[in-house]
């Protein structure tokens, strides 16, 4: 707003116009104004002193401006931020996602976060150069029309005062006219206006008879368009001229303009008398050459930009280029390389890199033709054993059969014979299932099917060993299908082995077996109660050929081969196989499988370790509450499923 | 009469071995050691069954089953010392009815021969409907309308277990124990190839089966 008023003596010695009398006056400093700014200015002597406030001149140019700015600042401030108001609220789901993606670009993008960095920093500087620039330049356009409007002023009040002082008029309309006349040679000969003025009695002095006028203004001015601080300063200043700035009207817009003001007497009358100078072609030269001064830093900032862009990218597109290679090396291609041009430090990067990937593709290709060999090895043992093993296997039963008829020393021959002849067999078709496993051939051949029926055949088919060994097998079941995505081959597999390990490890005690599904998951655990066996042993039953008892192993066969099948049939289904133990406690395996292949699984829908440690259904110990309640519920379970299958049991 | 079957293996001594267990058990065994000549040997002896390796020299076995098929119904039962799923399914899909995996018990091996050879055609006179499908049971004939369509044995029994009881789902082991005469049976691929096959013939358009329908989770039924 405009509140400094500054004294302005004119500054330029070489004035030639006779003031010495006006300055005679000034010999102190102006007693409003600017009372905090002390005498003793170093402009030449004898010039009045400068008042000034605490603004510097540099802003002077942003003060005349800002009373337009403020209210059209007002106006459109309020029309964007009711507009961004809305189109928040309506767009606020894609800003959001505009946000992310910009946030996405600035942490994966390395030329992104370069090009960006160097616009902000080039931004700021020419905001900061461009600011510095635009403010030198207003302020010398200002200073120079300051300096001509005080010059000019000083000539013209100096000329009216000599005009009224030597005036011999007495009546009112010669009075009136000579003022008027002498007012509009003020605002200068010709079509323009060179200055325009405002003339009013100074208030506050006693009214002689002879005074017809009170006040005169150029079109479209009043009184009002001078600050109050400068009217001030001139009415009490006495003969010193004074300056602010201001706005005016001109046809229908407001313009910035400078009022200098100084007092004159006519007929005993003192009157202020400001002249007002349009600053309308000063601004209209700083605006452009601001336009100019931002256009330019404009295109500077994008050109900054494209050169950034093009660095970078010279520097970055290797990288990238690299990564893309690495990653298609990743995915299985790897006859895939970087390209090589000229021998800087890229090209170095490229040839190590096309090295690296030269050396590993000829290890995997290695890897996978050992890979392939083992498999055809495998492929070719199989054949290759299993057709004189038939032979044989099927010439010692014909003797088996035969034993009879042969005396005691050739029919035990025969029974030695046929017997090993079988574990001959199961453990090559053990050992061979596992190479094809190590060989990675085995596939999973999956089709949905209620695993319940799986379990329920196992059970049949394990009915006869239990009996053999005196246990009972107990098996709980959910009363609806189980529709599980499984190789049914395998899953068999792997329960008639835990079943078949928990009667042989159970030591004639019930064998519980628990089918539980979730909503992603089917958990089947197989709970025996026999001698059990310590964790770290649970932790090492899935290693190959490992026995819990070395010293009575044997005695029960298998081939040490059947657990770590089992894994790798569970692992071929994405589930987990786990066994739990406990030395006197017996000991429970437990099968995960997800419903549906391709699923993950989060948690297995039976506990891994056993609620019961309890030793149930052996003929003289007393079963407690809790294990006949949970055995009736076992039992409900079973029911409907295979009700045979308990009855089966006893031979 | 006995039952002549041909024993397509290159091994001198498992042919031997086998001849033996089949004479023993009342059938005439005929003997070939090489692909090629099986479908010649095929012709001269008209057998009632091959049993067929299906690792041979020269023309491989899924070939010669493949020939055999393509001229005969006769039963075929493979050999296989592959448990591979895939070479298993490519063997069943080739038109073999059954297999036995080696090393396999004599007892297995005649059972599986018996199985495919059952004395069934002392059938009533009886006919069956599926669909649009009429099944001529004494007749051992299938025909949509007046167009006659030709099974194999096998495929005429599962078809025929299928639509003599239409309201009932049967599971896989339900058919291997009914059509092939399992009594533990594990492989359900079995079922799933030849189920596949017999609707390649049947019906109108095998991707979306009307004779012989999927209950998922359980197994298979027949079609209204």
């Amino acid at each position: 707003m405009v509140s400094a008023t500054k004294q302005g003596p004119d500054p330029t010695p070489q004035d030639s116009t006779p003031e010495d009398g006006e300055r005679g006056l000034d010999g102190a400093p102006p007693v409003t104004g600017a009372p905090a700014v002390p005498a003793g200015h170093d402009g030449p002597p004898g010039h009045a002193p400068e008042h000034t406030d605490a603004l510097t001149p540099g802003f002077r140019q942003v003060t005349f401006r800002t009373r337009i700015w403020r209210r059209r600042a007002l106006i459109v401030g309020w029309r964007v931020a009711r507009l961004v108001g809305t189109g928040v609220r309506r767009f606020l789901p894609a800003l959001r996602f505009i946000a992310r993606a910009l946030q996405r670009r600035w942490r994966r993008s390395l030329q992104f976060r370069t090009v960006l960095t160097t616009l902000m920093l080039a931004v700021t500087s020419f905001a900061v150069v461009g600011a510095y620039l635009s403010n030198q330049i207003a302020n010398n356009l200002f200073q120079e029309r300051l300096t001509q409007a005080e010059s000019e002023t000083r000539y013209n009040v100096k000329q009216v005062q000599e005009t009224f002082d030597g005036a011999q008029v007495t009546d009112q309309s010669s009075v009136i006219t000579l003022v008027y006349d002498t007012l509009n040679a003020v605002e200068g000969r010709g079509s323009v206006i060179q200055r325009r003025y405002v003339f009013e009695a100074k208030p506050e002095q006693t009214k002689p008879r002879n005074r017809w006028v009170e006040s005169r203004a150029s079109d479209q001015l009043t009184v009002s368009v001078i600050p109050p601080d400068l009217r001030k300063a001139v009415q009490s200043s006495g003969k010193d001229q004074y300056w602010a700035s201001t706005v005016i009207p001109v046809g229908t817009e407001d313009r910035p303009g400078i009022a200098v003001g100084n007092l004159v007497t006519f007929n005993g009358t003192v009157y202020e008398l400001y002249l007002i100078y349009d600053l309308n072609t000063a601004q209209q030269t700083l605006d452009e050459i601001q336009g100019v001064l931002w256009a330019g830093g404009a295109v500077m900032v994008l050109l900054i930009g494209a050169v950034a862009w093009y660095v970078t990218r010279n520097v970055v597109s290797p990288v990238s280029h690299a990564a893309m290679v690495s990653e298609k090396l990743a995915a299985g291609q790897l006859q895939e390389r970087m390209v090589v041009r000229g021998e800087d430090e890229v090209a170095r990067l490229g040839a190590s890199f096309n090295h690296m990937a030269a050396s590993l593709q000829e290890q995997i290709t290695q890897l996978a033709t050992l890979s392939q060999m083992q498999q055809r090895f495998v492929s070719d043992v199989s054949h290759e054993l299993r057709t004189p093993l038939t032979t044989v296997r099927m010439a010692a039963e014909v003797l088996y059969d035969a034993r009879d008829d042969f005396d005691p020393i050739n029919k035990r021959s025969a029974e030695l014979l046929y017997n090993q002849v079988e574990r001959f067999q199961s453990l090559l078709s053990d050992l061979l299932e596992i190479s094809r496993f190590d060989a990675g051939v085995a596939e999973l051949d999956a089709e949905a099917e209620d695993i319940r029926h799986v379990v329920a055949h196992v059970i049949e088919g394990a009915a006869p060993v239990a009996a053999e060994y005196g246990s009972e097998l107990i098996l709980s079941a959910p009363a609806e299908p189980v529709i599980v995505d499984m190789d049914a081959r395998r899953i068999d597999r792997i329960l008639r082995n835990l079943i078949l390990n928990a009667v042989e490890h159970g030591e004639g005690k019930p064998v519980a077996i628990t089918v539980a599904a979730s909503q992603t998951a089917v958990g089947i655990s197989v709970r025996d109660h026999g001698m059990g066996m310590e964790p770290a042993e649970a932790a090492r039953v899935f290693d190959r050929f490992w026995r819990a008892d070395p010293a009575r192993a044997r005695t029960t066969g298998g081939s040490g081969l059947g657990l770590s099948i089992a894994m790798e049939d569970t692992k071929l289904h994405n589930g987990w196989l786990q066994a739990w133990g406990r030395k006197g406690s017996g000991a429970n395996f437990r099968l995960t499988v997800p419903l549906r292949q391709g699923e993950g699984i989060d948690a297995s829908p039976v506990p891994l370790e056993p609620d019961d440690t309890m030793v149930q259904g052996q003929p003289g110990s007393i079963p407690r509450e809790a294990d006949q309640r949970n055995m009736l519920i076992l039992e409900a379970g079973a029911s409907h499923l295979a009700p045979a299958i308990t009855s089966k049991e006893t031979p | 009469m006995k039952a002549r079957i041909l024993v397509v293996d290159d091994d001198e001594a498992l042919a031997e071995m086998i001849g033996i267990v089949l004479r023993n058990d009342g059938f005439e065994p005929v003997f070939c050691a090489d692909g090629a000549q099986a479908l010649d040997i095929f012709r001269s002896s008209r057998p009632d069954l091959v049993l067929l390796d299906l690792m041979l020299p020269g023309v491989d076995g899924i070939e010669v089953c493949r020939q055999i098929r393509s001229e005969s119904d006769v039963p075929i039962v493979m050999l296989t010392a592959k448990a591979d799923t895939s070479d298993v399914v490519r063997g069943l899909e080739s038109g073999a009815d059954d297999y036995v995996p080696k090393p396999f018990k004599p007892a297995e091996l005649v059972a599986r021969v018996r199985a495919r050879l059952r004395p069934g055609d002392q059938k009533a006179p009886e006919t069956l409907r599926i669909a649009d499908i009429t099944i001529d049971v004494a007749g051992h004939t299938v025909s949509r309308g007046s167009e006659r369509i030709s099974l194999t044995p096998l495929e005429f029994d599962l078809l025929v277990a299928l639509a003599r009881k239409p309201w009932q789902v049967f599971t896989r082991e339900l058919l291997l124990e009914q059509v092939w005469g399992y009594r533990h049976a594990a492989d359900t691929r079995l079922v799933n190839v030849h189920v596949q096959r017999l609707r390649s013939k049947i019906e109108q358009d095998p991707e979306a089966p009307e004779v012989v329908l999927t209950v998922r989770g359980v197994g298979y039924k027949a079609g209204a």
